[in-house]
C-alpha cells in the first residue's frame, strides 16, 4: 500500500526522473487496480503455446539481460530463459559478464566445470572453444564466464573483447549460435558498459517496487543512448495477493511507468530458491512450477520477438460445486 | 413446513383425472423425502426407498406410488392406465397429506423452530465460508500456504529426484479459458487483463528518457591520474580507480594479439606455445653452455653411490670396460692390465 501512495505524492512525481509529468501516470497510479480492467478492450491472443516458436531476426541474437538494481533476478532469468531456449531447440551461449560477482555457473550447476574464462582466452592460455562449458543436460546450451572471481578483467580493450567473442562465435565450425545471452552485472559501472557493448537487444528485469523501477528507467535510458532500441522487460517476483490488497504495484502500473513492452511476468515462487541452491534451473522441474512456466513463456516470446498481450492481474478462486459450501 | 403446506394445496387443487405420471414430475425430490412422513401412509417404490433415506438418490425423478397397490394393477391388460385406479390413488394421496402429523402441519412453535434451524444453518455456512477465506489469505508465504496454492508440492520436500520436463510445446499445466479472460496455471486460476500500452506511449517514454539521460558510452578505460591521449575524446573516457575490485587497465598483451587469441580456432594457444618455445630455448641454451658438462653425472663418481646389490651385471661390466678405456685414453701411461698383444695389434 505504501509504495503506490508514495508515487502519487506530487513531490515525488516532480522530483523523480523516471516518472514523467503526463496525465497518464497520475490516472494510472491513483486509480484502483481492479476497476479499470473491466472497461478494457477484449484480449486478442494470450498464448500460442502448442507449437514451436519461429525464430525471428538475424542470428546470432545478442541479448543483454540487465536491470540496474542488484538482486532482482538477472542471473535467474538468464539461466532459465537460456535453458528454455535450448529446450525449444535453439543453440544458446550464455556469457556471464558479471565480472566481480559471477553466479551463473552456480545456478546452472556448472561451477565445477569452469576451468577457463574469457580472460584466459584473451591472454592466450586457452582457445575459445576450450573456455565454453557445454551443459550435459541440454547439449545446445553453453556457458562462458568472463573471468574468475579473484582475477581482474583487463579493461584496456573496453567492450571490444566481447565484440570479438561474438564474432568468433559466429564463425565457429559447428555454426553460429542462435542466441547469445549476456548476463549483465548490477549497476552502471565498467562491467555494465562492457556487457552491453555487443548487444543488439536488451531484456530489462525489474521487480514491482520503486527502487528497482527507478534504476530500471535509468538503465533503459542508458541502453537507448547506446543505440539499443529493442528493449523488453520482465517483471519478476510478482505477488497477486499483494496486488489485490494494493500493497504492490500491478504489472500494468509498472508498464505504464516504464513504457516498455512486456516479455514476461514471473510470479513469486519459493521454488526459485530451491532450484538456485540445487543448481537446477526451474524450467527443468517436473512438475513445472509457476515461475518456470512463466520463464518458458518469456523465452517463447523472445524467440518470436513477441510481447505480452495480457497479464495476470489477480488470482481468482477456483469455481467449485454448489455443495462445496457444505464441505463437499 | 411451508413447502409441505404448499404441497398440500397443490395436491388438493389437482383434479382427479390428471394423470399420476404428470404429477410425479411436478414434485421436487427434496420436498418429499425431507418430511417425516410415515411409510405406512405414503409408500415409495422399493427400489428407491433405501437410496432416498441414505441420501444417495441418483435418480432425479423417483417413482411415487400409493402404498398397498401393485404395479400391475395400474394398467389394464392393453397397457393403458386405468382411470378408476388412478382416481383411487389420488384420493389416497389426498388422505395421506391430510393425515400428516401435527409437526408438519401449521403450528406456531414448530414454524419458529424450523425457521430457527434454517437461520442457524445459513449462519453456519456463512461463518464457515468467511473463516475459510480469512484463513486462505493468512500467512501467505508459509509452506502450507504455498502447498495449498499449488506453488509447492507437499510430497517433494528436500532435494528429491530430479526429473526432466521435456515437453514444452504441449503444456497441460497452462489452460486458457475460451474467452481469454482467465488462465489456469498449476491449478490456480488468474484473471487476465489486456495490455494497454500503445506505440505512442512508448515513444513518449523514449523521448522523455532521451531528454533525461544524455550519455555516451565510454570506449577508453584509463587509470585515474593517467594523461588522456591526444586522439581520444574526453567524454569517451571511463576512469578506473587503481584499487578497483575486478577491473584493471593494465594489459599484458597488445590488442592485436588479444584479438588473434580470441579468433584462434585450432592449435596450441598462444601463451602455451610461447611458454613452450621459451622453455625449449632455455634448455638448448643450457645444453650448449659449458656449465652443462658439470651437470652430467660422472659414472665414476656415481659408482660410489651405487648400492652393493648388482641389479644389472652386464651394465656394470660395460661401465668397467668403459672406465678402463677412458683411463687408457686419458692417462698417458699404459694400464697394467692391458694385454701386450692388443697393443701390438693397435700399433700395427
Amino acid at each position: 500500500m505504501s509504495s503506490p501512495r508514495l508515487l502519487t505524492e506530487p513531490s515525488s512525481l516532480s522530483s523523480s526522473i523516471f516518472l514523467p509529468l503526463n496525465p497518464l501516470h497520475k490516472t494510472a497510479i491513483t486509480k484502483p487496480s481492479a476497476k479499470p480492467y473491466s472497461k478494457l478492450p477484449p484480449i486478442r491472443s494470450v498464448l500460442q503455446y502448442n507449437r514451436k516458436p519461429e525464430l525471428s531476426g538475424t542470428t546470432p541474437r545478442v541479448v543483454v539481460i540487465t536491470s540496474g538494481k542488484g538482486g532482482v533476478g538477472k542471473t535467474t532469468t538468464t539461466a532459465n530463459v537460456g535453458l528454455s531456449l535450448a529446450r525449444l531447440g535453439f543453440s544458446v551461449v550464455a556469457i556471464d559478464a558479471d565480472v566481480g560477482l559471477r553466479n551463473l555457473d552456480l545456478l546452472l550447476g556448472l561451477e565445477n566445470r569452469v576451468n577457463y574464462t574469457v580472460v584466459e582466452v584473451l591472454n592466450g592460455d586457452c582457445r575459445l572453444d576450450q573456455a565454453l562449458v557445454r551443459d550435459k543436460r541440454w547439449s545446445n546450451f553453453e556457458l562462458l564466464c568472463i573471468s574468475k572471481p579473484r582475477s581482474k578483467l583487463p579493461l584496456g580493450f573496453g567492450g571490444k573483447a566481447l565484440v570479438w567473442l561474438v564474432d568468433a562465435l559466429k564463425d565457429r565450425q559447428e555454426g553460429s549460435p542462435d542466441f547469445i545471452l549476456i548476463d549483465c552485472p548490477a549497476g552502471i559501472d565498467a562491467g555494465f558498459i562492457t556487457a552491453i557493448t555487443p548487444a543488439n537487444e536488451a531484456v530489462l528485469v525489474t521487480t514491482p517496487d520503486i527502487t528497482a523501477l527507478r534504476d530500471a528507467d535509468r538503465v533503459t535510458g542508458l541502453l537507448e543512448c547506446d543505440g539499443i532500441r529493442d528493449i523488453k522487460m520482465i517483471v519478476n517476483r510478482v505477488r497477486t495477493d499483494l496486488i489485490r490488497g494494493e500493497d504492490m504495484m500491478s504489472v500494468l502500473d509498472v508498464q505504464e511507468m516504464l513504457g516498455l513492452a512486456l516479455l514476461g511476468v514471473i510470479p513469486e515462487d519459493s521454488e526459485v530458491i530451491r532450484s538456485t541452491n540445487r543448481g537446477f534451473p526451474l524450467v527443468l522441474n517436473k512438475p513445472p512450477t509457476l515461475a518456470g512456466l512463466a520463464f518458458e513463456q518469456a523465452a517463447w516470446r523472445l524467440v518470436e520477438q513477441d510481447s505480452m498481450k495480457a497479464v495476470m492481474v489477480e488470482e481468482e478462486p477456483k469455481k467449485k460445486g454448489f455443495f462445496s459450501f457444505f464441505g463437499g | 413446513m411451508a413447502s409441505s403446506l404448499q404441497l398440500h394445496h397443490l395436491i388438493s387443487s389437482i383434479p382427479p383425472p390428471v394423470s399420476c405420471l404428470s404429477f410425479q414430475y411436478l414434485i421436487p425430490n427434496f420436498v418429499l423425502f425431507k418430511h417425516p412422513v410415515s411409510t405406512n401412509t405414503l409408500g415409495f417404490n422399493k427400489r428407491y426407498h433405501r437410496r432416498i433415506w441414505k441420501g444417495k438418490n441418483k435418480y432425479p425423478d423417483f417413482f411415487l406410488q400409493a402404498s398397498g397397490v401393485n404395479d400391475d394393477l395400474i394398467k389394464d391388460p392393453l397397457g393403458k392406465p386405468n382411470s378408476n385406479l388412478l382416481r383411487h390413488q389420488i384420493s389416497r394421496l389426498r388422505q395421506t397429506v391430510i393425515s400428516l402429523p401435527p409437526l408438519v402441519k401449521s403450528s406456531p412453535g414448530s414454524v419458529f423452530m424450523l425457521g430457527f434451524c434454517i437461520a442457524t444453518t445459513v449462519l453456519i455456512v456463512a461463518v464457515r465460508v468467511y473463516v475459510a477465506r480469512k484463513l486462505s489469505y493468512k500467512r501467505p508465504g508459509s509452506v502450507a500456504d504455498l502447498v495449498r496454492r499449488g506453488q509447492l508440492n507437499s510430497d517433494r520436500r528436500g532435494i528429491s529426484k530430479l526429473v526432466m520436463y521435456d515437453d514444452p510445446f504441449n503444456n497441460p499445466q497452462v489452460k486458457i479459458s475460451k474467452n481469454n479472460s482467465t488462465v489456469e496455471m498449476c491449478g490456480k486460476v488468474y484473471k487476465l487483463a489486456p495490455v494497454t500500452l500503445t506505440r505512442e506511449e512508448q515513444d513518449i517514454h523514449q523521448k522523455r528518457r532521451s531528454r533525461a539521460y544524455q550519455w555516451k558510452r565510454p570506449t577508453v578505460f584509463l587509470k585515474e591520474g593517467d594523461p588522456i591521449p591526444s586522439d581520444v575524446d574526453p567524454d569517451a573516457v571511463r576512469w578506473i580507480p587503481t584499487n578497483h575490485p575486478f577491473a584493471t587497465t593494465i594489459n599484458d598483451i597488445t590488442e592485436d594479439l588479444a584479438q588473434k587469441n580470441v579468433y584462434q580456432k585450432h592449435g596450441v594457444p598462444f601463451r602455451i606455445q610461447a611458454e613452450h618455445e621459451a622453455l625449449q630455448k632455455k634448455l638448448e641454451a643450457l645444453q650448449t653452455d659449458q656449465k652443462l658438462n658439470n651437470l652430467v653425472i660422472d659414472p665414476g663418481s656415481a659408482r660410489n653411490f651405487e648400492r652393493p646389490f648388482k641389479s644389472n651385471p652386464k651394465l656394470d661390466d660395460e661401465q668397467v670396460e668403459k672406465k678402463s678405456t677412458n683411463g687408457q685414453t686419458n692417462s698417458s701411461q699404459p694400464n697394467s692390465h692391458g694385454s701386450p698383444t692388443f697393443e701390438k695389434k693397435q700399433t700395427m
